[in-house]
């Protein structure tokens, strides 16, 4: 089972283009309950662990104000990705210490191999590898044009 | 925590593994951003092991072992692991989780 840009983002609402917190945890857990009110999440503290729980061991990768948390989780119903922009920047800890100012969490159900949610977060990251492409969608005026600059790059 | 948050925690812990695994296997693809520490994971897991009662980590490990994963979600009363109808008696009871009498998976109805 692959994925596509269309049915791992199928609506605009999966994209934030003002997201609040300023932390790391509150920034993912704002972003996790976007997918719980889509209906692709059954627990958010659930999913929130995880994603955390991977942070913490290093599974994830922030550099270039882009930080793509992901997370294979019991809790997921329906593959999602939530790609969201901070203009302030959330305090990520990244190696390079820059401030991320691109996340795009992606979410894989359990039934998924591990190899297809590998694939998924590779897709992914190909959204903001370009600085062609993080300029484009720090610039985008709204939801709906993240959206379709999501699909331009990793259709 | 609960018996089963913990087993939860367990179980997406153990598909972290799986992936682990996948990438040094070189299954998966070269881009993927994944630089996990296997020995902090492992710890991780021990930790975790240490404090689930015996019983339901002998039951989780068994169908782990066996299906690759030890615990299964329950949607509209059907295992998402075997997918067989689940009868009213493994509804969850107040303490402790319930067992897919089908699969073995230790069964997740939240």
């Amino acid at each position: 089972m692959g994925i596509t840009v269309a049915s791992a983002v199928p609506h605009p609402a999966l994209c934030i283009p003002d997201l609040g917190p300023r932390k790391r945890e509150a920034a993912i857990h704002s972003m996790i309950a976007r997918a719980h009110q889509a209906g692709a999440v059954r627990d958010i503290a659930s999913v929130l662990d995880a994603v955390l729980m991977r942070e913490k061991l290093s599974a994830g990768v922030a550099a270039k104000g882009v930080a793509i948390p992901h997370a294979r989780a019991l809790a997921v119903l329906e593959p999602r990705w939530i790609v969201a922009r901070s203009a302030r920047g959330i305090d990520w800890g990244a190696p390079d210490r820059q401030p991320v100012q691109l996340v795009t969490l992606v979410l894989s159900p359990p039934e998924w191999s591990a190899a297809t949610h590998l694939e998924a977060v590779a897709r992914a990251s190909a959204i903001t590898r370009l600085v062609r492409l993080r300029t484009r969608l720090l610039d985008a005026a709204d939801a709906e044009a993240m959206l379709a600059l999501v699909r331009t790059a990793a259709p | 925590m609960t018996g089963l948050e913990t087993l939860v925690r367990l179980h997406d812990l153990d598909l972290l593994r799986q992936e682990l695994n996948a990438r040094s296997s070189a299954r998966a693809p070269a881009a993927v951003p994944i630089g996990a520490d296997v020995l902090a994971v492992q710890r991780a897991r021990a930790r975790l092991t240490a404090t689930l009662e015996r019983r339901w980590l002998t039951v989780y490990e068994r169908a782990h072992a066996r299906y690759g994963r030890g615990l299964a979600a329950v949607r509209g009363r059907v295992c998402q692991g075997c997918f067989i109808t689940l009868p009213t008696s493994a509804l969850p009871g107040p303490e402790s989780p319930k067992v897919c009498e089908s699969c073995g998976r230790v069964l997740c109805w939240r």
